[in-house]
């Protein structure tokens, strides 16, 4: 007992003074304004269905899990979410290790009646066997780094990683289509989660004083305000929850202008986290063409011939040609479609040439993307360039089967140890 | 004997390494060390007050919490934390003037193998970015040995399976010292040769253990000199935040 006593820190009176005086000028003591939120970065795991979230200081990681389990009685039609929430002592000296503590307590349950009660997740698409076997989702968040306003980061990092979670495909087989055969990734590709909306939780903080309302409160500013309130909303302007746990008590008029705020918030971070979850997806699909280079090899080895046959024939036919090939390589071609616009011809000349200066050391991805663009901006260079961009595909198309092995290999240098810059994944 | 690993490492090499410290604000020090895919995240909380019952109250002591990924600890975690605590209590501190105990936690970001070197790897860094005082700090590599009675470095969690043993190996940092004149020999042996912990799994010879021993020592040297340079770009006017 008197080891927490003995740590637990106290906020000295003339900071409490300070940050509510500037606040009555609108300041806050990181420069913000009071309905400013943070610096928001959200960055997407390799692995489907992990998140790290930064708003300012403040640390979070989500990570999803699905496992098969008898459903509840109740619901045999249903999957279940569970949201289990880890404040570990890393983040803040006043977290114990062993039973959570109250605010953590609260924290997974704000985030999961979010999600739970306004049907986010769709629990239905969960369902294996009706009444004994469905998906069973669980949500760790483990909270890194607690510079004030841990709801919000939670509940960003929780949509995300529920955003790029992918379960494995399974199917049913058997005599009486009783036994279910779960697919690995290898075999067929997982089935990424339905989610029908974003609830996005916003937390606001109330002063002494009636007139002070700031949003996204830093650690100090939690230790003096004297009450908060979470509104969790979606970018629809739909509310899915409000939290307000004690503290000072707020007019209607304070409440109804809370929600406005919130519903702006909302629809900026839900396009945040949005656009983070397109990018991933998109690397995520790069990252496959790459493992099925064979498949791509059989692709580009339609095209170059089709370069072959055109090389005479109207320059600008053969642009049409090869992108309604790449087309069928659906992330690539979206990368490419704007291209001729961001067309940079120093540039394309110098990656021909870096092709064929480093055709056994780059991976399989690199030359693929290199003729893609080549494929598209081909009109507008000389003829022979296309003459001597051929060749190098076909010698490609041999040698990416033996840089198979040797994609990672770069990735390390022959060096007996190397250093890599610092990892920010 | 060099065998084709399947990453194209040959039998001596290590993945490729990344520490970070000063990662967490709120925390005394902190550090991110990564080895190819896994990644550990330590940090460290400086003096404490309070005593727990059974602990000597001139000794510096240490507290450990380990936290996986996903889900609850399992039994292969705790060992995890038993080694680290027992690896990290016998390493010597400074006198302390008042009863202490550090707080250290350690958490999993991406697991692969090589956890524990991993992990202990990370507190090192994590300990001095703190600015605790220590004698020196610890480097911990994993090697492996295979069916053929080969030894290799830091395997991944594929290769790990087709192993037939493996074993820890924790080695005192190479000490450079400002002044010359200290001694850096425990007896007749540089005190970098000296093996501060070691945990094995599965059954390997004697020779193959000192074929281990003689990987690992040259590997901890190229790693605790990689821990060098990266703690020592650090600005050292920067105030300690412990204690």
């Amino acid at each position: 007992m008197e080891q927490r006593l003995a740590n637990s820190w106290r906020m000295p009176i003339n900071d409490i003074k300070f940050i509510e005086t500037a606040l009555l000028s609108d300041l806050r003591i990181d420069g913000r304004r009071p309905f400013d939120y943070r610096k928001l970065t959200i960055k997407l795991g390799k692995e489907d269905g992990s998140a790290e979230v930064h708003l300012g200081h403040t640390h979070v990681m989500a990570f999803v899990t699905a496992q098969l389990l008898r459903p509840y009685r109740d619901r045999p039609n249903e999957g279940s979410l569970a949201i289990f929430t880890e404040f570990s002592p890393m983040a803040d000296p006043s977290f114990e290790p062993g039973r959570p503590a109250d605010s953590a307590v609260e924290l997974g349950r704000v985030i999961d009646r979010g999600l739970r009660e306004s049907r986010a997740i769709d629990t239905e698409s969960l369902c294996v066997l009706s009444g004994k076997l469905v998906w069973s989702l669980r949500v760790d968040i483990h909270i890194l780094d607690n510079a004030g306003n841990l709801v919000d980061a939670a509940n960003i990092a929780a949509l995300a990683s529920l955003l790029t979670f992918r379960r494995p495909e399974c199917s049913l087989s058997g005599e009486d289509g009783q036994e279910v055969v779960v697919h690995p990734p290898e075999q067929r590709d997982p089935i990424p989660l339905i989610i029908h909306h974003l609830p996005i939780a916003v937390t606001f903080g109330f002063f002494s004083n009636e007139n002070l309302l700031v949003i996204d409160p830093t650690h100090k500013e939690e230790c003096v305000m004297t009450g908060r309130m979470t509104a969790t909303l979606n970018s629809n302007g739909d509310v899915c929850a409000i939290q307000k746990a004690g503290g000072e008590g707020v007019s209607q008029s304070v409440i109804m202008r809370c929600l406005n705020l919130a519903h702006a918030k909302a629809s900026d971070i839900t396009t945040k986290i949005r656009d983070a979850v397109e990018i991933h997806n998109n690397d995520r699909a790069l990252r496959k063409i790459k493992r099925h280079s064979s498949a791509v090899a059989v692709d580009v080895g339609g095209n170059s011939e089709i370069l072959k046959l055109k090389e005479e024939e109207n320059f600008m036919e053969c642009e049409a040609k090869p992108s309604g090939q790449v087309q069928s390589k659906d992330q690539v071609s979206k990368d490419f479609v704007g291209g001729p616009s961001s067309w940079d011809p120093y540039t394309e000349c110098v990656n021909s040439d870096l092709l064929k200066a480093s055709l056994a050391s780059r991976g399989p991805s690199v030359p693929s993307k290199r003729k893609d663009s080549r494929c598209e901006t081909k009109p507008k260079e000389q003829p022979q360039e296309t003459k001597k961009d051929s060749s190098p595909i076909d010698k490609t198309l041999t040698a990416e089967q033996n840089n198979e092995g040797k994609t990672l290999k770069d990735a390390v240098k022959p060096k007996h140890k190397r250093k890599k810059k610092v990892s920010s994944q | 004997m060099e065998n084709d690993r399947p990453d194209g490492r040959t039998a001596n090499q290590v993945r490729p390494l990344a520490c970070s410290s000063s990662i967490l604000h709120r925390a005394h020090g902190s550090a991110s060390w990564t080895q190819g895919e896994t990644k550990v995240l330590a940090a460290v909380y400086g003096p404490k007050a309070g005593t727990k019952k059974n602990e000597n109250p001139e000794k510096a002591s240490i507290e450990i919490i380990w936290k996986p990924k996903t889900g609850q600890i399992g039994w292969t975690n705790t060992l995890l934390i038993s080694t680290i605590t027992f690896h990290l209590k016998k390493q010597n501190y400074y006198f302390f003037s008042h009863c202490l105990g550090k707080v250290e936690r350690e958490q999993v970001m991406f697991s692969d193998m090589s956890l524990l070197p991993c992990a202990i790897n990370a507190s090192s860094a994590a300990l001095v970015d703190a600015g605790i005082p220590l004698k020196h700090l610890a480097v911990a590599i994993c090697c492996s040995v295979t069916d053929s009675g080969c030894i290799m470095l830091d395997p991944t969690k594929g290769e790990e399976e087709k192993m037939k043993a493996f074993a820890y190996l924790v080695f005192p940092n190479a000490i450079v010292s400002v002044l010359p004149e200290r001694p850096l020999q425990v007896g007749s042996e540089p005190m970098t040769n000296g093996i501060m912990t070691s945990v094995t799994q599965g059954a390997m010879s004697v020779d193959e253990y000192f074929h281990c021993l003689e990987r690992g020592r040259a590997a901890s040297a190229k790693l605790s000199e990689i821990l060098r340079k990266n703690l020592g770009s650090k600005s050292t006017s920067e105030a300690s935040k412990a204690g």
